[in-house]
């Protein structure tokens, strides 16, 4: 069977509270999909529900078509990390491993070969206890590929990481990804998938609201906006809105112009004489369109005072 | 671009995710946090420890613990015996044919014995065949310290008979005197030639139950009966000296009332003290047994944690993602805890016994090898098993280590919390009705205070772990991890 | 202070601690009403010479309540060191003699509340069953009550004694910081002692058993008639007690002002 993650129509509600309402999706093979929605939006909850710990009331989760409880060996299909932090402080990394291992009959050499590959070998005879934060999510990652799995469902897996680190599990990610498995990550961050992702889910209260290839929302969020970089902002601002251009302020020394094209705004500062440094095609980055899309979406919204 | 990649196979070669692995990965789970295998330690070589100090530094004479009389004649602790009542007999050699009816019988309660006895010597503890009628209980057949059986239902009077033939001794009864039953046949070997054959009478003290500041005390008080017997022929070779074996503090002991007398044919004897099972002997392996006490409160608190650790940190996800069959990771989690559980309780019986006997001056501990103290030492591993078992379904149940563990301790430690000040009757029925009743199986004498036979108590206690399992099970696959 | 408010707080919140109150208070009644319940003089030579310590047998569930506020007490401790909230306790307040005494006095308070609760349901079922069971004023028996002086002693020394079992377990976790381990600690102080008193042959020892393990000699306080020929007296031995919590919160505060957290 193909290496997929299959949800259909998931439900499932906490109370009054609905936390996943109608939710379908497919992760596929062959790339990372990246599991973006705002803090309470229903990631984990999704998740949950894929590994069988919780019930939905609605709905099926399957992986390479079958329900998890139904894996014989569970870890050889699909590997999660959900909280890495999940590890008994008297217990060494390695024996628990160990246990994981055991239990589905896999052979103790794997958990060295799985430390290794995540770094953790000067560690992992230490009790779990004095784990930084990074390292307990090596260790949920070296978790997670014990059973070399086809599926992998990390749970903000760059949590916690050094620059370095976060380098590494990015190469990481896509060489698993680049082998044909399924990668799924999620994030409530956008710019911890810049680089990361190939496919997006996102979710917001519960619901779906975008199931897209990267480079398509990018392209759709970028529109036909040019970022102009000049040192006098005020008279820059006022020619373009003069000429009948909406303009926003996104730095001290930058402006993005939409409505017109590049080669008109160039006209229109040359001819009013303000002095411009540069002027680029915009591009989006995944952070406002996200930020777009999960507008109506957000459940915790700061009261912020509003901004121009 | 996803059909043109070909799908990813594990390259790990998996085996089914089957019970003995799953065993295997709690029990690796378990040894390998360092303090909770301290603490099983620590917790046996304490109760060692408690068991050998005490028993060298403290123990001195004979312990007497309420019980009326003079200590009990059996040399083995684990069968003490009464052998008392009031013996009157002819000494004779050879073959013997004892008959005598026993017209009446009065005083000493239903299990008062008035009959025949043909015995090796007057000392207690002699090998001996005794059939006797009872105001209550019909007529038995008794010998050395085991054998007991039943004849018929009659009362007196009526007529009983004993015959020697050798080393076997046959027993029977009859209505009439002509027609005889046979009740049963003991073989007593090395019984030898000159042997003592009589009449005797024996009663049980009477159990008193006496309830003065605030504790109470059950004391036996010496009954007396007294019986009528006719028409006794004693015959084979020997004299006509009447011998007497009485009981120490019998009547003639006493005020001098005479404990035997015979007048036209009829032989009237009075006496007081048993021929049965000594009820109030100390039961001192049970005692020293208690020491196993400190490794239940380290089984219990460590079962309960073995669940509940992993709900508080979240690991019991993971653990369901590693198993997702959570029948098999609560019976896994259940065949670990027993197991250490039972190791447990039986290296800490076995080593508090060993230190106690070593140590001890005054208390009489029996043979290690002895079937009774063979079964309370396994059995308090399988009590401290039980035992982890019914806290690990209470911790999965709750989920919180410290009500689960507040619970699992007050349903186990009933009896010792309550042991003074409630009436016996009372304090019995909470020993058989409760968990507690495990602790039965470490008693290896049947006493007054019995609750519940030791395999009965211990069948109890492993019902509750039994439906506490079942409970946690039911609830394990409805709800959410 | 702040430090006792913020433990309260923490006592107050962990959601196992409404429980384990409620729990103690309803065992230590249940298990007194019971008691008083099957007690009845039928089996004294009279009932007037039964010479029945009836406030004694009335508080006798304290041995139940005992057992949860063990349990409460150690975790008030070791489960701050399980889940690691020791160390925000530590940053939010570095003087750690303080956070102890907060801790004590916070635990303390709890349990000297619901110690009074079952002592007052105690003593209310005693004065209500024990007439019907015969303990009456016609045989000597007067209701009881408050207001006779042993009686007070020995309900205020019952509620004391609850405390000071608290406290000592509080001392022990300190030193252990384990959950099992503590637990196993404290109960086998508390109840092996004077079970393993039963092998104990020589009277001479048994008497010095007696008058110096921390439950017996503690739950002596609660007699009210034939104190003289006890062991130890009601005052000395809840004295006996104390001198070991002391010991044990002596040792617990040492280790937990020097040790590494």
């Amino acid at each position: 069977m193909e290496a997929t993650i299959e949800v259909r129509g998931l439900r499932k509600r906490f109370g009054a509270t609905v936390a996943v309402d109608g939710l379908s999706f497919t992760v596929e093979p062959g790339q990372v999909t990246g599991f973006v929605g705002p803090n309470g939006a229903g990631k984990s909850t999704t998740m949950r529900m894929i590994l069988g710990l919780d019930r939905p009331e609605h709905g099926t989760a399957l992986i390479a078509g079958r329900r998890y409880r139904d894996l014989r060996s569970p870890l050889r299909e699909i590997g999660a990390m959900l909280d890495a932090s999940a590890i008994h402080p008297g217990r060494r990394a390695r024996n628990h491993l160990l246990w994981m291992a055991h239990a589905n009959g896999l052979p103790a050499s794997r958990v060295d070969e799985v430390i290794d590959q995540v770094g953790l070998a000067s560690a992992a005879r230490r009790p779990a206890g004095g784990y930084s934060l990074g390292m307990c999510q090596r260790l949920g990652i070296a978790a997670a590929l014990l059973g070399d799995p086809p599926v992998l469902m990390l749970d903000e897996p760059v949590n916690g990481l050094d620059p370095e680190g976060i380098r590494w599990i990015r190469g990481l990610l896509r060489s698993l990804a680049a082998e044909g498995r399924a990668v799924l990550i999620s994030s409530h961050l956008m710019s911890e998938l810049e680089g990361s992702a190939d496919h997006l889910l996102v979710i917001g209260r519960g619901r779906l609201v975008a199931d897209t290839a990267v480079r398509d929302l990018l392209a759709a969020a970028s529109g036909d906006r040019v970022e102009v970089r000049t040192d006098q902002r005020r008279e820059a601002m006022e020619v373009l809105t003069g000429a009948g251009a909406v303009v926003a302020v996104t730095e001290a020394d930058a402006l993005v112009v939409s409505g017109l094209p590049a080669a008109t705004i160039v006209e229109v500062l040359t001819g009013k004489g303000v002095a411009f440094r540069g002027i680029a095609e915009h591009r989006a980055t995944l952070e406002e369109a996200y930020m777009d899309l999960t507008r109506d979406a957000v459940e915790f919204r700061a009261l912020a005072e509003e901004t121009s | 671009m996803t059909s043109t990649v070909t799908p990813y196979r594990s390259r790990v070669d998996g085996a089914r995710a089957g019970f003995a692995r799953l065993a295997r990965a709690e029990w690796t789970k378990f040894v390998t946090v360092p303090r909770w295998m301290i603490t099983v330690g620590a917790a046996v070589l304490l109760s060692v420890l408690v068991s050998g100090l005490v028993s060298t530094g403290m123990g001195e004479n004979t312990s007497d613990d309420g019980g009326g009389g003079p200590p009990p004649v059996s040399a083995d602790p684990l069968e003490p015996f009464q052998d008392r009542g009031h013996f009157v007999g002819l000494p004779r050699s050879g073959d013997v044919d004892l008959i005598a009816r026993v017209d009446s019988q009065t005083g000493g309660g239903d299990w008062a014995k008035a009959g025949l006895m043909i015995r090796g010597a007057t000392e207690p503890g002699s090998l001996y065949a005794a059939i006797a009628v009872t105001p209550g209980n019909g007529v038995v057949l008794r010998s050395g310290t085991d054998v007991d059986i039943a004849g018929s239902g009659a009362g007196a009077p009526t007529w009983l008979r004993l015959t020697r033939s050798g080393d076997k001794i046959t027993a029977l009864e009859s209505a009439d005197g002509v027609s005889w039953t046979g009740v049963g046949t003991v073989e007593l070997d090395g019984l030898g030639d000159d042997v003592l054959a009589g009449l005797f009478v024996a009663a049980p003290d009477e159990v008193v139950v006496t309830r003065q500041f605030g504790t109470e005390s059950i004391s036996g008080n010496t009954a007396y009966t007294t019986a009528a017997f006719d028409d006794v022929t004693v015959s084979g070779t020997g004299t006509s000296d009447w011998i007497e074996r009485e009981h120490p503090s019998g009547p003639a002991a006493q005020d001098d009332t005479t404990g035997y007398t015979v007048s036209g044919g009829v032989y009237t004897v009075t006496g007081s003290g048993d021929l049965g099972p000594d009820m109030f002997s100390p039961d001192s392996t049970r005692m020293v047994l208690n020491t196993t006490l400190i490794g239940l409160c380290a089984m219990i608190a460590l079962a309960v944690l073995f669940i509940t650790a992993e709900y508080r940190r979240g690991m019991i996800r993971t653990t369901f993602m590693v198993s997702p069959s959570r029948t098999r990771v609560l019976l896994a989690k259940t065949a670990v805890i027993g197991t250490v559980g039972f190791a447990t309780g039986l290296v800490s019986a076995l080593g508090s016994f060993l230190a106690a006997k070593a140590g001890t001056d005054g208390l009489a501990l029996p043979d290690l090898f002895a079937w009774p103290v063979v079964r309370a030492i396994v059995g308090s591993g399988v009590l401290l098993a039980a035992a982890a078992i019914l806290a690990l379904a209470l911790g999965s149940l709750i989920r919180r280590s410290a009500i689960a563990i507040a619970v699992a301790l007050l349903a186990l430690l009933v009896p010792q919390m309550v042991a003074s000040g409630l009436p016996l009757a009372a304090a019995n029925w909470l020993e058989r009705l409760s968990p507690a009743a495990g602790f039965a199986i470490q008693q290896t004498v049947p006493r007054y205070d019995t609750a519940i036979g030791p395999e009965a108590g211990i069948a109890v206690l492993c019902a509750y772990a039994a439906v506490a399992t079942g409970f946690a099970l039911w609830s394990l696959k409805r709800r959410d991890a | 202070m702040r430090v006792m408010r913020s433990e309260w707080t923490k006592l107050r919140t962990l959601s196992s601690t409404g429980w384990l109150i409620a729990g103690a208070v309803v065992a230590t009644i249940a298990v007194s009403a019971t008691a008083v319940f099957a007690v009845d003089t039928s089996h004294c030579p009279t009932p007037a010479e039964c010479f029945e310590d009836t406030v004694r047998l009335s508080l006798g569930g304290i041995r139940f309540g005992q057992v949860v506020v063990v349990v409460l007490a150690v975790l008030a401790v070791s489960g701050e060191y399980a889940t690691g909230t020791i160390r925000a306790t530590l940053t939010a307040n570095p003087r750690r003699l303080t956070v102890l005494a907060g801790k004590a006095v916070v635990l303390a308070a709890t349990v000297a509340g619901a110690g009074a609760l079952g002592v007052l349901g105690s003593l209310l079922a005693g004065r209500m069953i024990l007439p019907g069971n015969g303990f009456n004023e016609a045989n000597g028996y007067a209701p009881l009550s408050l207001m006779d002086g042993p009686t007070l002693r020995a309900s205020v020394g019952s509620v004391l004694y609850l405390v000071l079992i608290a406290l000592l377990a509080l001392g022990l976790a300190l030193v252990i910081r384990d959950t099992a381990g503590t637990i196993t600690t404290v109960f086998a102080l508390l109840f092996v002692a004077p079970v393993v008193g039963l092998l104990v042959t020589d009277p001479e020892w048994r008497e010095r058993l007696d008058q110096l393990t921390p439950m017996t000699a503690g739950l002596s306080v609660q007699a009210t008639i034939g104190t003289d020929t006890m062991p130890i007296g009601p005052w000395p031995g809840l004295g006996v007690l104390a001198a070991y919590t002391a010991a044990a919160l002596l040792a617990g505060g040492l280790l937990f002002t020097r040790r590494d957290q």
